[in-house]
């Protein structure tokens, strides 16, 4: 690893560590975020050239402090220039440190992720303001992965921030009853993320791509702060049970390969191992959640040298679990699929038809690409291949549109081989 | 999710847009939702066409490009614009067109843009 990118590390690192401080201290969510992000980037000028400070942490709280306490001096100058009653507060007042000790800094990581995931945010702002508030990246760098204007990020961040200052800043842990809540909205944030990075097709968007190492490296530290939550631990070994499938599930000319068709020489054992060890431990010491189970899956998925030695007896119970704990259209037609792999495609097929009274479920380009594959197995190209036609029509992803259109090809009388 | 929301016109939208107080009022009402659109964060970008009888079409036959003045295809309706949104859900998508000022006079077309990424299958 470079100096550099070991640099950037140790910044990302400290970043939630730095804006919890000065939440803590200072109040104001919004500014406090600001002067962090300021604190960073004269880190990263000054640090190569000066050599790397004995207390980074330190270093950065400092110099933030500095940032905010210069900024809210001159609000308050202002303040008073315009107020001819000039309010007869010293603008000291704002920098007193909260009375009693400081928490270990590494909690506050934590706290900023769960103030970050509030409820009064959109999921794409939480995303947005988790990935610079905790992930230390830049408005440009997410702005970049998430294909959208700097502006609008930015307009995004500013208004989550002030969202959250206007509801109350309330640093610390959230009151109890919310707290498990917060911590799976969290949860879902850093699957967001990480889903974002890895479903984007290989070589077109490096950044993108980065987003699922950055999801990772969030979720395990989460891990290493809660160890005993299953579900944190279910979310870091599924998250390391998809990742390990990275360099098989596409082809050279971008298109999907399918789990079934993949090289499984090429799967990383080392994140199958990890992730399969995790979620172990976790199922049996832990109250079980949706994260633990579709890791499980995964982890079923995982073990199987071929394809064909798949356990689908036991994907299937799996899956009825995740139904019973999570229900949802999507975890049924998965369920449908695991059905036809242990009951036939004909009975697959006879499932299928049940969930279409789902209207969204029937219009998503999903449901027509089960049934064509179910169609496929059971034998009947022609209808097999008007499926394929239609699940291609409906996708709104290039690998996925592919994938389909090359499957109804082969099923092309005129162009089979 | 991105939709590409594309605004229909005709040549009465383009009238009551450019004249008189109700055409104020429908600038008005345009700035107005692309303001609390850039707020929300989800306005993309937007931009409005120039009326259609500035329209060149180009085609390129045998590698030599075919160009004629005017649109390509002669209809009472046509693009007068558009707004890249991203948004939770195609329902939320759908909300914003029908809240777009000329929708009472012409409609919008709600599509969903194509993704680079896509999902294990």
């Amino acid at each position: 690893m470079s100096d550099a990118r070991a640099a950037e590390d140790l910044l990302r690192g400290l970043a939630p560590q730095v804006v919890g401080a000065l939440v803590r201290r200072y109040g104001h969510l919004d500014s406090s975020e600001e002067a962090v992000q300021e604190a960073l980037a004269a880190a990263v000028t000054q640090w190569p050239r000066d050599g790397l400070p004995e207390d980074p942490r330190a270093w950065l709280i400092t110099v933030a402090s500095r940032r905010l306490t210069d900024q809210l001096r001159s609000d308050e100058a202002r303040r008073r220039r315009e107020e001819a009653d000039a309010l007869r507060r010293p603008a000291d007042e704002h920098v007193a440190p909260a009375a009693g000790d400081e928490p270990p800094a590494e909690d506050d990581t934590l706290q900023v992720l769960l103030l970050c995931c509030h409820p009064a945010l959109s999921p794409p702002s939480r995303v947005a303001l988790t990935l610079r508030a905790v992930g230390g990246l830049t408005t440009a760098e997410i702005a970049a992965a998430y294909l959208v204007p700097e502006a609008t990020l930015a307009q995004r961040i500013s208004r989550a921030k002030q969202r959250i200052d206007a509801a109350g800043r309330s640093f610390g842990p959230p009151p109890a009853p919310e707290r498990g809540e917060r911590l799976r909205s969290a949860l879902q944030v850093l699957y967001l993320i990480f889903n974002e990075g890895y479903t984007a097709s290989s070589g077109l968007n490096l950044q993108r791509r980065e987003l699922t190492a950055e999801a990772m490296r969030l979720t395990r530290e989460v891990h290493r702060l809660l160890p005993e939550d299953g579900e944190v631990a279910g979310l870091l070994a599924l998250m390391l049970l998809t990742d390990a499938r990275r360099a098989a599930r596409t082809a050279r000319d971008g298109s999907i390969v399918p789990l079934a068709d993949q090289d499984r020489s090429l799967w990383d054992a080392a994140a199958i191992a990890e992730g399969t060890a995790l979620v172990t431990r976790a199922l049996r010491h832990a109250a079980i959640g949706p994260y633990q189970l579709q890791a499980a899956i995964a982890a079923v998925h995982a073990e199987a040298p071929r394809a064909e030695a798949t356990d689908w007896p036991q994907i299937l119970a799996l899956y009825g679990l995740l139904e019973r704990v999570a229900p949802g259209p999507m975890v049924s037609l998965n369920r449908t699929v695991a059905y036809a792999m242990v009951h036939g495609p004909e009975a697959g097929l006879a499932r299928l038809a049940q969930l279409e009274d789902d209207e969204r479920l029937a219009r998503h380009h999903r449901f027509a690409a089960v049934r064509a594959h179910l169609l496929e197995r059971a034998g009947d190209h022609g209808a097999a291949r008007a499926a394929y036609k239609l699940a291609g029509r409906r996708a709104t992803s290039f690998p996925e549109r592919r994938y389909l259109e090359g499957r109804a090809a082969r099923l092309d009388p005129r162009t089979a081989r | 999710m991105k939709y590409m929301l594309l605004i229909y016109d005709n040549p009465d939208t383009r009238e009551k847009m450019f004249s008189g107080d109700a055409g104020e009022q429908l600038l008005a009402d345009v700035d107005a939702v692309i303001a609390e659109l850039t707020a929300s964060g989800e306005l993309l970008g937007s931009e409005a066409l120039a009326d259609p009888s500035n329209t060149r079409t180009v085609k390129v036959a045998d590698g030599v490009p075919m160009v004629t003045d005017g649109p390509f295809i002669e209809s009472k309706e046509h693009m007068g614009g558009y707004l890249l949104v991203e948004c939770d859900s195609l329902e939320r998508a759908t909300e914003i067109a029908a809240r777009w000022p000329s929708a009472p006079f012409a409609p919008l077309e709600v599509r969903p843009v194509m993704d680079a990424g896509g999902e294990d299958m």
